[in-house]
């Protein structure tokens, strides 16, 4: 029970950053959704939880924070490119300054608390 | 294709998604669902969910090419203002109502709603001496006269007490507005 309500509240905070992750390994090179997927996961992040990459992908394109073409993959079917637009990065960029400045915030109040898990 | 690719499809062509739009959805998610098989990473972890039609609605309205549902909140704000004309309706016709239908009952009528009439000019002012209270109003509100008042009756009276109008001023006849809106004084008496 304790292990779902942990997962769900990754879950949760993920939701509101994970866009930001998403920007983050396309804004140097692009990337497909798989890909997108593996990169998240070498840097640390190995599952993005409930939801999916794709409906965010999805509103990235819509709001014009991410630019797509097609191309040729290595031996495989035409892939749907990402990679970050110059919209995108400007969001990357002011996301990235409040993401240090809840995490500095929320970190003055929970660092304090010296308590083990039961 | 799998079976989870081809219930988006029918997702997709139910909401309405242009078939170009489905087609390329569905292509880049078996590209990505192949890739994952052989690097041994399940489709589950890659697609988050478990269902299929929720997660090609969620897609599609993500990339708005479906209209996003009408929300619960804006469902229960209309049955609010709903709620709202109808009591807004209620105090608005009930006075009308009460005074149109008020032959056999007890409302208690102290002064006449003002009328603004600004035409005609000329308003025809009925006699209603020696008619029952309640009809006597009835018709001197339906005249076209700008005000009544009923005098001696400040708290009003009610239409069961049998009371006829013994007087009234002015008279029954035409009478010129000139300017000055026509206000029918009645005075009641015992039947």
């Amino acid at each position: 029970m304790r292990r779902m309500a942990n997962e769900s509240r990754r879950s949760q905070m993920l939701r509101g950053v994970l866009d930001l992750c998403l920007l983050a390994v396309i804004v140097d090179e692009p990337a497909y959704g798989y890909e997108m997927t593996r990169r998240l996961g070498e840097r640390g992040l190995p599952t993005v939880g409930e939801g999916s990459i794709y409906p965010l992908l999805g509103r990235l394109e819509r709001d014009g924070l991410v630019a797509t073409h097609r191309a040729a993959s290595d031996g495989g079917p035409p892939r749907k490119y990402y990679r970050a637009s110059p919209s995108g990065r400007r969001a990357l960029a002011e996301g990235v300054r409040a993401w240090h400045e809840v995490r500095g915030e929320v970190d003055s109040v929970l660092a304090t608390i010296e308590l083990e898990v039961p | 294709m799998p079976a989870f690719i081809e219930e988006c499809r029918y997702e997709w062509k139910r909401l309405g998604v242009p078939d170009a739009m489905a087609d390329e959805m569905a292509a880049e998610l078996e590209a990505d669902l192949v890739e994952a098989e052989a690097d041994g990473v399940s489709a589950a972890e890659i697609l988050g969910e478990s269902d299929p039609r929720r997660f090609a609605a969620t897609w599609a309205t993500e990339r708005g090419l479906v209209s996003q549902p009408p929300q619960k909140g804006s469902r229960k704000r209309w049955i609010w203002v709903a709620v709202g004309l109808v009591v807004i309706a209620f105090f608005v016709l009930f006075p009308a109502f009460a005074l149109i239908g008020s032959g056999s009952g007890s409302v208690s009528i102290v002064r006449g709603t003002p009328i603004q009439v600004t035409s005609p000019r000329r308003v025809n002012v009925p006699n209603v001496i020696g008619k029952k209270a309640c009809k006597a109003v009835r018709v001197v509100a339906r005249s076209g006269v700008d005000d009544w008042r009923i005098a001696g009756h400040q708290h009003g009276f009610s239409c069961k007490e049998h009371l006829i109008v013994v007087g009234q001023s002015p008279a029954g006849h035409v009478v010129r507005r000139d300017g000055h809106p026509v206000i029918v004084r009645l005075r009641l008496g015992r039947s």
